[in-house]
């Protein structure tokens, strides 16, 4: 009986701390998904944003002795404009002369090098602990479970930014013409869009959410350059729910999360990445379109 | 020659083996592959494991690397590659990522995250370089085979391709599982090169740096590739003395290449392509 009340206490945990990191899962695979919804192409650089959202936090707490949420906000937006930089630099010129998003693609894995190794050599590779800004205390749950109040923050934190996003994308007028771009860029830019805009708000939105999320796992896993590694988890997570659907992102990334954490806790943590890979596998045997992605087939 | 030409030499080589058979799959058959360094781990492994535990030459150890990698490839490719464009890359680079994962986990075979100590140092100059030959001479009779130019039809133009009655699933497999032989037998030299093999050798930045020698070089161009790879080889070489910075500026010439000239240096031609034009405007 003991075993039984043990067992499901680890597990009522277990879940809890994989929503938990679902949800910050959930606020870079949206970003990302967002990002290919508009332009059609994986971007890469996705996890230098959440990088500098990071040490744009660090530096602010550590240097200049901010607050948090002076910090947060210094590094939502410090990200944002990495985001839209990296844009105008690398992918403009390459969007308005060709459409081949392979081109994008590979653009995007040299930005993110260039990223990654921009705070390797004027930062140092070492690993850094944020200060102790976000409570990691225990939390007991109606004596259910105990969790850290970590793990309750970064999911009310993240249902808040994507509550946010819902909401400036079904209610502004920015949010409108992005689902137009969504559907089709080009219409969208005859229908009198400024595109070059709509693209700085897309992804100085992704960049930002990646910012959010790069907090919440610097703090989980400390801050160091090869931290944005993990948005691949959150590329998994999207095409797991369909690349291009952001409803589609949190679901998939909801799952990631809660498999990677149940995996830990009642198999072996070395086996949670394996599970991820195994997970994007199946997805895309039994529906390579993910789970709310459009079927897309293409016409003859 | 001293051992450094030669290392490089060798190392040249080596590359250049993985180059062509990722630039077969991304440059002529138009699929996007981020997990190649897998099939490299694939034929490092079998290589080592035979020749170190089970005592083989390492020749036929060698040829068995890289059909290990070939068998792998056929197995991910039957289901993968109905999968187009992003979603193959990403599947491709999960996969790369699982195949590693399970080489650093699987401690009784492959003794783990620590590496595999003890390969016999059997990739010597003549080796290679005889490598090196005889897979550019079946490369390049491979592209200009009808094989070569149904994987060229299916890069342009898919749907066209399968009207005029290619099986193209079959080319796209085809393509996997030859670019997989050829990086498994990469792998092969690798470890025979560097006497000592580790799973974090070929992540995802191996695969990324395979894909990016080919692209640099020109998608469609077989030449290209090899010149890609000579250049980016012994840039790297040059610039180890600043490794520092070696990523950094690795990074920015994917971007710099991508936003001024995106078709690579060769385009889609082959080097004896441009003597013929030289020639032609000379007479």
């Amino acid at each position: 009986m003991k075993e039984v009340s043990h067992g499901l206490e680890t597990f009522l945990q277990q879940v809890i701390n994989g929503l938990s990191l679902g949800s910050v899962y959930a606020l870079i695979a949206v970003g990302y998904s967002l990002v290919y919804s508009v332009l059609l192409f994986s971007n890469f650089a996705h996890g230098g944003f959440l990088v500098v959202g990071g040490y744009a936090c660090y530096a602010a707490l550590k240097v200049l002795g901010a607050n948090i949420w002076v910090a947060s906000a210094m590094s939502l937006v410090g990200a944002g404009i990495v985001a839209v930089v990296t844009e105008r630099l690398a992918y403009k010129p390459i969007r308005e002369r060709t459409n081949v998003t392979l081109y994008l693609l590979i653009a995007s894995m040299g930005m993110s090098i260039v990223i990654e190794n921009l705070f390797v050599i004027f930062v140092g590779g070492r690993f850094r602990a944020l200060p102790p800004v976000i409570p990691t205390s225990p939390v007991s749950l109606f004596g259910l479970a105990t969790t850290s109040a970590f793990d309750l923050l970064s999911l009310v934190a993240s249902v808040v930014f994507l509550g946010a996003l819902q909401i400036f994308l079904l209610r502004t007028k920015w949010g409108l013409a992005i689902r137009a771009a969504a559907y089709d860029l080009r219409t969208a830019g005859l229908m009198g869009v400024n595109v070059n805009l709509l693209v700085s708000i897309v992804f100085f939105v992704a960049g930002a959410l990646a910012a959010v999320g790069g907090i919440f796992l610097s703090v989980r896993y400390t801050l160091y350059p090869q931290l944005g590694g993990i948005t691949i988890k959150a590329f998994v997570a999207a095409v797991i729910g369909g690349l291009g659907s952001l409803p589609g992102a949190v679901v998939g990334s909801i799952i990631l999360g809660l498999a990677e954490m149940l995996t830990a806790g009642f198999i072996s943590s070395q086996l949670r990445d394996l599970v991820v890979f195994s997970l994007l596998v199946v997805t895309l045997l039994v529906k390579p379109s993910g789970l709310f992605g459009k079927n897309v087939s293409e016409k003859v | 020659m001293s051992g450094y030409t030669e290392g490089i030499i060798i190392l040249l080589c080596i590359n250049a083996i993985a180059g062509m058979g990722v630039s077969l799959l991304t440059g002529f058959a138009g699929v996007f592959s981020l997990g190649h360094a897998a099939y490299m781990a694939l034929g490092a492994y079998t290589t080592a494991i035979l020749t170190v535990q089970y005592s083989m030459h390492w020749l036929p150890a060698i040829v068995a690397g890289g059909i290990v990698a070939m068998i792998v490839a056929y197995f991910i490719g039957v289901p993968t590659l109905r999968l187009m464009g992003d979603y193959f890359a990403i599947a491709s680079l999960g996969l790369g990522e699982a195949i590693r994962l399970i080489l650093e986990n699987w401690q009784s075979v492959t003794r783990g995250a620590r590496g595999y100590p003890g390969i016999d140092p059997y990739t010597t100059l003549p080796v290679a370089v005889g490598a090196f030959l005889i897979l550019l001479i079946l490369m390049f009779n491979f592209i200009n085979s009808r094989y070569g130019r149904a994987c060229k039809a299916c890069r342009d133009d898919y749907i066209a391709a399968s009207l005029l009655g290619f099986n193209t699933a079959n080319i796209r497999i085809l393509a996997l599982v030859l670019s997989a032989f050829y990086c498994g037998v990469a792998g092969a030299l690798l470890g025979g090169f560097l006497s000592f093999i580790q799973p974090v050798m070929f992540d995802m930045m191996k695969s990324t740096e395979l894909t990016a020698v080919v692209v640099f070089g020109g998608l469609g161009s077989m030449s290209g590739t090899l010149l890609g790879t000579l250049v980016i080889t012994l840039v790297t070489e040059l610039f180890r003395p600043i490794s520092q910075y070696r990523m950094l500026i690795y990074g920015a010439v994917l971007v710099i290449i991508m936003v001024i000239r995106p078709e690579g240096i060769l385009g889609n031609r082959e080097l004896p392509s441009f003597f013929r034009r030289f020639l032609r405007r000379d007479s």
